[in-house]
C-alpha cells in the first residue's frame, strides 16, 4: 500500500479524470496539484517526470521511495500502488 | 453475469468507451440486457479531450467534452452499465458465444460492440517520436498549461487543429499554425471563430512540417516547406501540437476474422454487423464512419437496437 499518492493535474484534463476515478474505485486516497490553480509547480512537475504533461502520479510508498507515472497507465499505475 | 466454465459471462460486451459505445451502453441497459464495457483510455475517447464541442445538438451555447463525457458515463451508469477499465486483446468467436482475451482475464459475450473509436495520427517526421510529451502533443486540454507565455506551433488544417489551436491561445503568446493545403478543411463557422484570433494565430497554407528539432532536450523549432516558394521555412517554437486526421483503434483486431478496411476501419453490413454474427462496430472505429461524436452517438443507438434483435429468438443461458 502506497504512504501517499499525488497527482498533478490540470482543469481540462481529462486522463487526469480517469486517475483520480481509478485510484477511488481501488480505495486510494490522494492529494491533487492543480496547475492551473498553481502554474508555480510546473517546474516541479517537470522535473519529477521530465515531461510537459499531465496526469502525473507520484507514488510514494512505505519505504519512501518514489515512482513517477506519467500519463493514465494502468499497467504502471496498478502495480505502484499495490 | 454469469459464469461458463468458470469465464464470467455477460449478454453484451462493448470495447471502448466514448460516444458510440456510452450510448449503446444507455440503450441497452435499459432494455435489461446486462452490459459491460472495457475502457483502456479515456471514458469519453476524443470527445472528452476536446475542449469545446458546439456541434452536439441540444447544447445551445456548446459543451466541453469532458463534461459531455462524464454526462454519458453517468447516464450509462445510471441504468447499470458498468464500466471495467482494461484492454480487450482478441475476440475469438465461439459461436453463440464470442470468446474476449482481456487484462482481466478471459470473458465470454452473447453479442460484442466493437467500439474503440479513433485516436490522433502521427505526422511521421523526425523529432515527433523523440520529442514526444516533451514538446510534441497531442492533447491540447492536457498539456496546453505547459506553454504560458510560449510560442507554439500547430499542425493540421481540419476541426481539431483549429479548435485546439483557438483554445491554446489561453496559454501561448503566439501560434503558429501549419497547413500542409491551401485552404482550411475546418467547418465554416470554426474558420470564422479563428478570425478573431489574427493577434495571436498565423495561419500558414501550402507548408508542410518536415521535421521537430530540439537543442538542450527541448524542443526549439520545426522545419517546414513553403510548397508554393518551393522553399525551406522555420518556426520558432516551444512545443508543437499535431492534429493531422485520425487512426483506427483496430490493432487489437488484426488477429480475429474481423475484416478491416485497407486503412484499419471495420467493415460491416447495413446492421452494424461485422462478418462474425453477433459481433458489430459503431462510431469511429466503423469503415465510412462520419467522425462526428452526434453519429458515432446515432451510430451507438442503433447498434444497440440491432444486437437486441440479434439476441431475440436466440439461447438465453445469461440470466441478469
Amino acid at each position: 500500500m502506497a504512504k501517499d499518492i499525488t497527482i498533478y493535474t490540470t482543469n481540462t484534463c481529462a486522463y487526469c479524470a480517469m486517475v483520480k476515478k481509478w485510484l477511488g474505485a481501488k480505495g486510494h486516497s490522494y492529494n491533487v496539484i492543480n496547475l492551473d490553480e498553481q502554474p508555480e509547480k510546473q517546474a516541479e512537475a517537470l522535473q519529477l517526470s521530465g515531461a510537459l504533461t499531465v496526469p502525473i502520479t507520484v507514488v510514494t510508498k512505505q519505504d519512501d521511495s518514489r515512482e513517477v507515472i506519467v500519463g493514465f497507465n494502468l499497467s504502471k499505475l496498478a502495480p505502484a500502488v499495490a | 453475469m454469469n459464469q461458463i466454465a468458470d469465464i464470467p459471462t455477460h449478454d453484451v460486451i462493448i470495447i471502448g468507451a466514448g460516444p458510440a459505445a456510452l450510448t449503446a451502453a444507455i440503450y441497452t441497459t435499459r432494455e435489461d440486457i446486462g452490459t459491460l464495457l472495457f475502457e483502456r483510455g479515456v471514458i469519453g475517447g476524443l470527445a472528452a479531450v476536446t475542449d469545446m464541442i458546439d456541434n452536439y445538438p441540444g447544447f445551445p451555447d456548446g459543451i466541453e467534452g469532458l463534461t459531455l463525457a462524464t454526462s454519458l458515463e453517468k447516464q450509462a451508469e445510471r441504468f447499470g452499465a458498468v464500466i471495467e477499465l482494461g484492454e480487450v486483446t482478441k475476440i475469438i468467436d465461439e459461436g453463440e458465444y464470442k470468446r474476449l482475451e482481456t487484462t482481466s482475464g478471459d470473458m465470454r459475450a452473447r453479442a460484442v460492440l466493437v467500439a474503440t473509436g479513433s485516436d490522433y495520427k502521427k505526422i511521421g517526421v523526425p523529432g515527433e517520436q523523440e520529442y514526444y510529451a516533451r514538446g510534441v502533443h497531442y492533447c491540447a486540454t492536457c498539456d496546453g498549461a505547459f506553454y504560458r507565455d510560449k510560442r507554439l506551433v500547430v499542425v493540421g488544417g481540419g476541426n481539431s487543429a483549429v479548435q485546439e489551436a483557438i483554445f491554446l491561445t489561453r496559454f501561448a503568446s503566439h501560434i503558429d499554425l501549419l497547413v500542409r493545403a491551401d485552404h482550411l478543411r475546418a467547418s465554416d463557422v470554426l474558420q470564422h471563430d479563428l478570425e478573431k484570433y489574427t493577434d495571436k494565430i498565423t495561419v500558414h497554407f501550402n507548408t508542410t512540417t518536415d521535421e521537430i528539432v530540439g537543442e538542450d532536450n527541448k524542443v526549439i523549432k520545426v522545419l517546414g516547406t513553403d510548397k508554393v516558394k518551393g522553399e525551406k521555412v522555420e518556426f520558432e517554437t516551444d512545443g508543437v501540437f499535431v492534429f493531422v486526421g485520425l487512426e483506427p483503434n483496430s490493432q487489437f483486431l488484426k488477429t480475429s476474422e474481423i475484416k478491416l478496411d485497407e486503412i484499419g476501419f471495420v467493415l460491416t453490413d447495413q446492421h452494424l454487423q461485422t462478418q462474425i454474427p453477433g459481433v458489430f462496430a459503431a462510431g469511429d472505429i466503423r469503415s465510412g464512419a462520419t467522425m462526428q461524436i452526434a453519429s458515432a452517438a446515432g451510430e451507438g443507438a442503433t447498434a444497440a437496437l440491432k444486437i437486441r434483435e440479434y439476441l431475440e429468438g436466440r439461447p438465453h443461458p445469461v440470466q441478469n
